[in-house]
């Protein structure tokens, strides 16, 4: 058997790390995974070639991420060998080694925010995001896709790429209002500066394997191809799987399969999924199968034939009318549309909880209207762990006015003492510093 | 005494070693159409001025097995394969006999759909109408549950032979598990009349001892093991200079080992002095098998490779068209640069200059800068496919944050050279690497040695699975009832009394019983938010070596 498309696989299954011994996140939550991939024979198959990890350095996280106190308090090893992981993925893939690359490791990202006092939905730090400012930061890309098709709407990648134009973000997932962490609605679009860089989609429980590729096939499919990314990532959770025991969808291991060749994406990375033994072996064999081109048309979970996962009619009508409405409002972002006249701050307010690990954080975010980048962004935020801290983000291809406000907004910081902490992005300067 | 013979691609050696070292060898050529006729030869020429009944072991490393597999030489094979949720199966289709029966397994061992009986009989019926006499029997999963594999064999009756997939390795792998089965059932009949003339030879000789056969990853198992396994016995060839090596020197360290011979260099690693062993197993006709082997990698340099000149770039290998010119060939080669050089004084040193002169003279360069640039072309080779070998192994994947962080990291600190140009080269090795060369004394007959002296290895996985209280080792035909309450500390005392059962059996001696846990896992197997049961894992592994009493003899 060979390959028609080369692809690496980035295995880290962290058998000796858990969030705790009974948490889905726990040890044994890859060991299927492994055992249906070594009994495949999967890695001997050419041009399908297995790697190791790397390990992501203190300024990986801090070009991405405002940590407080500080990274070392908020990550552990198997956060930072995850992300390293993302990052091998990615250098694979840009340095040409192989045409594509999964990055099959654990814990997940998505739910891990620009702003970081813990753990949230059993994630501390982004892997996608270190991934994508890995990438900004050592090779010639500027527009990077990412899609996310876990269960659970992806707020943290969201969140870190709300004011950026450069990254589009599409998400696929359950709808908020019946499933964790609530966010994902179709009106959430992105920030001032990055309007229709954003898009949701809220599918409704009990979506089939239809209401998926029907999504993909009228929204994400068009919107990509409007937007045209350098790199298309996927974020490739497995909790929509029917047998998910924290989730209410019923996509199945072949839906994720077609879903992957539809996509075609460069790099998907694994996030949530935890019916360890009856989807995990299937969806990931289907997913590695249809990255490296090859047939995954007999990739079935053992009980595919007793379930009758066919989509009621209704589901199918929601859904189509859902998928008008999505491209409707993106249209609309491409409209003229009030906004601050430049050079004005934006501001949102954001309380956010940490579920894991049970913080509560206010936060007040304002971003530089800018016609001519992404603009300076300046969170203050505050939580039940940490006094008032800052960060201050000199994003990638920033004006002088931003790059001058920036550094304003820093002088000006660390001549008062109002925070305890203040972080700074200089991604001009490449400079990652925490006061 | 012990004596240790291997059947190379050019050569047969053999030695007999005895409580002063080396005290009889041989180098014969080998003959390929009918090995019987060298190995007698062989024995002839060792056995001559030694008193046979002293011979305590005899040890064989043989080729027979390797050239029916690549030369096809094989006989038909019924192949029964059942697949399950996955690949399907058909991809893996070897031979002209390949029938996919039905029915599943998942990778817990639990069955899913029942095997199509109906579809097994008409198959069955088919390969017996066709004449065919030997079988191989495979399920997906089987190393988590061997029923199927057991119901299609029980339906087979009474054939000739029956290769079952679960016996072959503990190790999940379905495509190799698949071409391992047919080659061990393909080469069977012919290995069995090999392996009882060979016996036979040695009786009428007044040799009593018991017969091994050296296998790809170093170690030896006896020969009426071998007759049910033969396919253990493919690709010993570089596993014999390896043992050879490390009996010849007492290795420690990180090392490498280079085998240079006429057509071929072969590398080996050692870590802490251990040769380093293959994740999976080794790869035969283009097929990936459950063969345990040694990591060796085989690269086309040697004393007479051909130099060969582009434009003004000198390059060697990897052809060898005949022997060098200074030994009557017709195309200059490494050794004839090196008689140019002067670094050796081989045969007939003018018939070296003559070629070089005139490539040289073809090509508009002068010979010593031939003879240069070809000699420091194969040493980048060499170095070259080392540093990558060595880096591959590096980069190999762990699976704990543990070994992520603690994992060992391959220095070589010293080369040890053998093999016919091994003194010449010494010199070039050691600039080129950078590091210490050690040429061990009889290099010439490394391999024989290293067949002589090996021990009997072994390998096993013991699998448990408390929530269904069942403990199986694949390859020792163990299934059993365990208790729910079992731990990784019983599943470790486990896989080593039935370890030590199996090597009695084996009449492995109890010096020579050093059993090595290889890796172990627990994992909690939660349900909800309960945990239900646990799933362990424990590799164990008699490890490739040397005789402990052969240790003493060579005193190392």
């Amino acid at each position: 058997m060979k390959a028609q498309s080369s692809l690496g696989v980035v295995f880290f299954p962290a058998f000796d790390w858990a969030i705790h011994p009974l948490h889905p996140e726990r040890e044994e939550r890859l060991l299927y995974t492994l055992d249906q991939l070594n009994e495949e024979g999967i890695f001997d198959v050419e041009g399908i070639t297995q790697y190791k990890p790397g390990l992501a350095t203190l300024e990986d996280i801090m070009r991405t991420h405002f940590c407080f106190p500080d990274v070392s308090s908020v990550t552990t090893e198997s956060h930072l060998i995850s992300a390293g992981g993302t990052i091998k993925a990615a250098a694979l893939v840009l340095d040409k080694i192989v045409n594509k690359s999964f990055a099959l490791v654990r814990p997940p990202g998505h739910h891990a925010m620009k702003v970081v006092h813990g753990a949230r939905g059993f994630c501390n730090i982004n892997i996608e995001a270190v991934m994508v400012e890995y990438i900004r930061e050592n090779y010639p890309v500027k527009k990077i896709a990412i899609v996310d098709t876990d269960c659970h709407h992806g707020d943290g990648t969201q969140d870190i790429y709300w004011h950026d134009k450069d990254i589009l973000y599409i998400s696929l997932h359950q709808d908020g209002r019946t499933l964790y962490p609530g966010t994902g609605a179709i009106h959430e679009l992105g920030g001032p500066n990055a309007l229709g860089t954003t898009i949701n989609i809220p599918l409704p429980p009990n979506t089939s394997d239809e209401g998926f590729l029907m999504a993909m096939k009228r929204v994400v499919l068009p919107i990509l191809k409007d937007f045209n990314p350098d790199i298309i990532i996927n974020s490739a959770g497995q909790d929509n799987h029917y047998s998910d025991p924290i989730t209410n969808m019923n996509f199945s291991a072949s839906g994720y399969a077609q879903l992957t060749d539809m996509l075609n994406a460069d790099i998907a990375v694994l996030e949530g999924g935890y019916s360890i033994q009856g989807a995990l072996p299937y969806v990931n064999l289907g997913i590695t199968l249809a990255m490296a081109g090859l047939d995954y048309s007999y990739v079935h979970e053992p009980d595919y034939a007793i379930k009758d996962l066919t989509q009621d009619r209704e589901i199918t009508k929601y859904i189509k009318k859902l998928c008008d409405k999505v491209l409707q409002r993106y249209e609309e972002c491409k409209k003229p549309s009030f906004k601050l006249m430049p050079g004005n701050y934006d501001v949102r307010k954001k309380e956010i909880y940490y579920d894991t690990d049970n913080i509560h954080e206010m936060q007040l975010e304002s971003i530089m209207v800018c016609d001519q980048c992404r603009g300076v962004l300046k969170i203050e935020t505050t939580s039940s762990v940490n006094p008032l801290c800052l960060g201050i983000e000199i994003p990638s291809g920033a004006c002088d006015q931003c790059i001058n406000e920036g550094y304003r907004l820093l002088d000006h910081a660390l001549a008062g003492n109002r925070y305890k902490y203040v972080q700074l992005i200089d991604r001009i300067n490449k400079k990652y510093v925490m006061y | 005494m012990y004596l240790g013979l291997d059947v190379g691609g050019t050569h047969t050696d053999t030695v007999i070693i005895g409580n002063s070292g080396v005290i009889a060898k041989s180098k014969i050529a080998t003959t390929h159409d009918n090995l019987l006729s060298c190995i007698t030869d062989s024995f002839s020429a060792v056995l001559a001025n030694v008193d046979p009944s002293q011979i305590q072991r005899v040890n064989l490393s043989t080729t027979l097995t390797t050239n029916a597999i690549i030369q096809n030489k094989c006989e038909k094979v019924g192949m029964f394969v059942s697949g399950g949720p996955g690949i399907h199966p058909a991809s893996y289709s070897i031979g002209n006999f390949y029938y996919i029966i039905d029915g599943q397994i998942d990778h817990r061992g639990t069955e899913i759909t029942l095997l199509n009986l109906k579809q097994l009989d008409k198959a069955i019926k088919k390969c017996k109408k066709k004449g065919i006499k030997v079988y191989a029997v495979i399920s997906k999963f089987s190393t988590r549950n061997p029923e199927h594999e057991q119901l299609i064999a029980q339906k087979l009756g009474d054939v000739d032979f029956i290769s079952v997939g679960h016996k072959i390795s503990g190790n999940l792998n379905f495509p190799r598990r698949i071409a391992t089965a047919y080659y061990n059932t393909a080469v069977w009949r012919l290995y069995n009349s090999f392996s009882y003339a060979v016996a036979e030879s040695l009786r009428a000789w007044g040799v009593t001892a018991p017969v091994n056969i050296l296998k790809a990853d170093g170690g030896t198992i006896p020969l009426h093991i071998s007759q049910t396994m033969p396919v253990e016995s493919i690709l010993s060839g570089p596993a014999a200079s390896v043992i050879g090596t490390m009996a010849l020197c007492n290795i420690t360290e990180d090392a490498v080992m280079l085998d240079i011979g006429g057509t071929t260099c072969d590398i080996a690693l050692f870590a802490d002095g251990a040769p380093l062993i293959e994740k999976d197993g080794i790869c035969i006709d283009d097929r990936n098998t459950l063969v345990r082997s040694l990591k060796t990698k085989s690269i086309g340099i040697g004393g007479d490779s051909v130099i060969k000149i582009n434009g003004t770039t000198v390059t060697t290998g990897p052809e060898r068209l005949g022997m060098s010119m200074a030994e009557g060939g017709n195309n200059p080669t490494i050794i004839d640069a090196l008689n140019v050089l002067k670094t050796i004084n081989f045969m007939d040193t003018s018939r070296s200059m003559e070629g070089l002169l005139a490539l040289g003279k073809k090509y508009r360069l002068s010979v010593d800068d031939i003879a240069n640039a070809a000699i420091t072309y194969a040493m980048d080779v060499i170095y070259n496919e080392v540093m990558a070998m060595i880096e591959e192994v590096n980069a190999r994947p762990v699976y704990t944050i543990y070994e992520f962080l603690q994992g060992k990291v391959i220095k070589p600190k010293t080369i040890y050279l053998i093999g016919g140009p091994a003194k010449t080269l010494s010199n070039l090795i050691a600039r080129r690497f950078g590091l210490n060369v050690k040429v061990p004394q009889h290099c010439q007959v490394a391999n024989a040695i290293g067949a002589a002296v090996a021990r009997t290895t072994v390998e096993i996985e013991l699998f448990a699975d408390t929530q269904r209280c069942r403990l199986l080792i694949p390859n020792l035909e163990v299934n059993t009832r365990i208790p729910a309450g079992y731990t990784l500390d019983n599943a470790i005392d486990d896989a080593k009394n039935y370890m030590i059962q199996y090597l009695t059996t084996l009449g492995v001696d109890e010096k020579e019983r050093e059993i090595e846990i290889v890796d172990t896992y627990s994992f909690n197997m939660v349900k909800g938010f309960e945990t239900v049961g646990k799933n362990i894992r424990v590799r164990c592994q008699v490890k490739p070596g040397i005789l402990h009493q052969c240790k003493d003899i060579l005193k190392i």
